[in-house]
């Protein structure tokens, strides 16, 4: 068998074991990953598997094949150039498919006074891009990518892996964030440009720290300026839909979510800019009782 | 012999309220279904017992606003049918 | 890192053996376990064992999908009953489902895919039609896998509910038309013990030779152990059960030419499981015993599979158990033909 390398993460409350038969993806998430801490006695919930599509592919134009304790067949390989982008979508998979200490919503995250704000919606809806300027404008950073939602307290646990910022994102956050604070530019992947940004210092030091939601939006960029009501079984569905474990949670899954959409206002809110869009936020969340 | 039905165990469901609809998750098939008007109310009235579909209507006039008579028999019909696809209702030989 | 197999497998056996574990080693257990599909049955089989917290919430984890996945296996199975309510026939279920239904130690933690039911031979147009009718539809457009599946295999085509989107396998034996033994299904469904709810389940010998026979006749060892310990649980509980177990074990085998492939597999539980066996029906431990140990055991604390050419032998053989020489040709070209050719 090949010689295989890995390293231990801990984020929120996941402990992941990334194994590669290459350093550099790894070398590249120590780098990344360095103010994180480590998780106790080598214990971890999920291993990763970065391996050789086919076995000379280790070094003749090396391609990344993606798998680990959960896995989906036909996962396409990616290049070792984008290596670093084929452990988070293991980290990601893992946590789709075998994760169950919460619902876990496609959804990112921030908090405010104490109180959390998640904002859902499909690719390209923004809420990662949001969820980064936010994060640099007051907000504290809980995830980009998953809310984890308690089961049994209703409050969201924050999952602050790498912020993945995508395409027109990333000039944007360079202007904001200081340049050690992000991953080598990865070009024409198959999710389109990627970058990773590190999420900011106090996001990682108090990621035990949950929060009770207070506000759901479903953001939608690029459409005029608008905020909507929605009814609560358009937001159930549409819930459900985001989430990537209701169905394998059962009885207490849909115990969360109906609590979930009990308990939080939401709205469907339109933006062109970040500016307008945090201008809403702010408007709304002031009048949050 | 008219087909009668039987709604499932009543400890196997759990309702909650959406607005306008109801949720329904159906604690065997582990399958979360959304109801909309008048199947909740086909389940209220049926309570436990074995109700052939015209009973059933009698016993919804009672409670609630609706005409007796049209095509109820036809729309109540075809949801016990529906519901019974869904394993929520099951048929008992009348 | 652990090199093989071999701690799962003494996890199993002897649970108090976990308490030897140290750091990662945890970790590189619960990968082959879940490698191996035998998280749940590892779950459940040290519940008692001190177990670090992290390993403890995983454990968990497994515990509670297993019995989501159990309900989901029952519900399923009554689905097929309501659609198949007008079918005088029996439907006997088959592995995971069975045991579940039958509440055996075997179902325990055990992860359940498709259903698979049996059903007679000549009913099986009947019964196709009624999944039909009930919301299953085809999986496999392709014509030749089609009249690959109708003539060869021992089942229909897979059929998949378009609105639970659950497969459903019927056969009407438990072996391929085209493996060596041929097993005598009217005997298996004659035989056949009713459930409560009006299915069926396999008489325990039965059962369990099904279960030896899907460990060697189906793929190359692939999940091999998980199949293995199912024979394990199954000859411990059945052998408690009753006092002539072994002796209908030992006609049933012979019944349906399945002798040979039981002394395997009874001396790969003992040897594996500690499994108590009747030494006159495992007969001699042979040299090939120990290639077969060693095909089990190819997994390593990566959760990668190990032993390339181990597995590759196995492939191949077991591509020859399942078809005659001739027919593997044919299908091995159509398949490379279908597949070199560029989709779409």
């Amino acid at each position: 068998m090949g010689k295989m390398h890995h390293i231990l993460l801990k984020i929120g409350p996941a402990a992941f074991r990334i194994a590669s038969a290459w350093r550099q993806p790894l070398d590249q998430l120590a780098g990344l990953y360095r103010h994180y801490p480590a998780p106790g006695e080598g214990q971890v919930d999920f291993t990763v598997r970065l391996e050789p599509d086919k076995p000379w592919r280790r070094h003749i134009r090396p391609s990344v094949h993606i798998g680990g304790d959960f896995w989906l067949p036909d996962a396409a390989p990616l290049p070792l150039a984008q290596g670093l982008l084929a452990a988070e979508m293991g980290m990601n998979l893992q946590m789709a498919l075998g994760w169950r200490r919460h619902l876990l919503l496609h959804a990112s995250s921030v908090k405010k006074d104490g109180k959390a704000l998640v904002m859902t919606g499909l690719s390209g809806s923004g809420k990662s891009t949001l969820s980064a300027m936010l994060a640099e404008r007051g907000w504290r950073f809980m995830g980009d990518e998953f809310a984890l939602l308690g089961l049994d307290d209703g409050k969201i646990s924050p999952f602050p892996r790498l912020i993945s910022l995508k395409n027109q994102a990333i000039g944007a956050m360079q202007n904001l964030a200081a340049d050690d604070r992000f991953g080598p530019e990865m070009k024409a992947t198959p999710k389109g440009d990627i970058r990773h940004l590190v999420p900011p210092q106090e996001a990682v030091t108090r990621m035990e720290e949950s929060a009770t939601p207070a506000l759901l939006l479903f953001p939608r960029f690029g459409h005029a300026r608008e905020l909507r009501e929605m009814g609560q079984a358009e937001i159930f569905v549409r819930l459900t839909q985001a989430s990537t474990n209701y169905v394998a949670l059962g009885e207490s899954g849909f115990r969360a979510l109906t609590r979930f959409v009990d308990r939080v206002p939401a709205r469907a809110m339109d933006y062109q800019s970040i500016e307008q869009a945090e201008e809403l936020i702010d408007g709304l969340w002031s009048k949050l009782p | 012999m008219t087909q009668k039905y039987r709604a499932a165990p009543a400890e196997d469901l759990i309702w909650h309220d959406l607005d306008s609809m109801k949720l329904l998750y159906h604690r065997p098939s582990g399958i979360t279904h959304i109801l909309a008007d008048p199947a909740p109310a086909i389940f209220e009235v049926m309570e436990e017992a074995a109700l052939a579909a015209t009973e059933i209507i009698a016993r919804l006039t009672a409670l609630f606003d609706i005409e007796s008579g049209g095509d109820a028999e036809e729309i109540i019909l075809a949801r016990l049918e529906e519901l019974s696809l869904l394993g929520l209702v099951s048929r008992v030989p009348g | 890192m652990m090199r093989d197999a071999r701690r799962l497998v003494d996890a199993l056996r002897n649970p108090a053996s976990v308490e030897m574990l140290r750091g990662s080693e945890w970790t590189d257990l619960i990968s082959m376990a879940r490698a191996e599909s035998l998280i749940g049955a590892l779950a459940h089989r040290i519940d008692h064992a001190k177990v670090p917290d992290r390993i403890r919430m995983v454990l968990q984890d497994a515990v509670e999908a297993h019995d989501l996945a159990r309900l989901q296996a029952l519900w399923e199975a009554d689905c097929a009953r309501r659609a198949l309510a007008d079918y005088p026939g029996k439907i006997v279920l088959m592995k995971g489902t069975a045991y579940v239904a039958a509440d055996l130690a075997a179902g325990r933690g055990r992860s359940i895919g498709d259903l698979d039911i049996m059903v007679e031979r000549k009913d099986l147009p009947v019964v196709e039609n009624a999944l039909l009718d009930a919301g299953w539809e085809w999986v496999k457009p392709d014509p030749y896998d089609d009249q690959y599946y109708r003539e060869h295999m021992h089942e229909l085509p897979p059929l998949i509910h378009r609105e639970r989107d659950r497969m459903i396998d019927v056969h009407h034996t438990i072996l391929p038309l085209t493996a060596g033994p041929t097993p005598d299904a009217g005997e298996i469904l004659a035989s056949a013990v009713a459930l409560a709810d009006g299915l069926y389940v396999m008489a325990p010998a039965d059962m369990v030779l099904h279960s030896v026979a899907h460990l060697f006749a189906d793929g190359d060892l692939a999940g091999g152990l998980r199949n293995l310990w199912d024979i394990n649980l199954l000859l411990r509980e059945k052998a408690e059960a009753s006092a002539s177990f072994w002796t209908e074990l030992d006609e049933r085998a012979r019944l349906h030419g399945l002798a040979d492939e039981l002394a395997r597999a009874l001396r790969l539980a003992a040897a594996l499981y500690d499994t108590p066996v009747l030494p006159s029906l495992a007969g001699k431990a042979t040299f090939t015993d120990n290639f077969y140990v060693r095909r089990l055991l190819a997994r390593d604390g990566y959760g990668r599979e190990t032993r390339k050419l181990t597995r590759l032998a196995f492939y191949i053989r077991s591509h020859w158990l399942r078809m005659p020489p001739l027919m593997l040709a044919r299908h091995l070209w159509i398949k490379w033909r279908k597949d070199g050719k560029p989709s779409g």
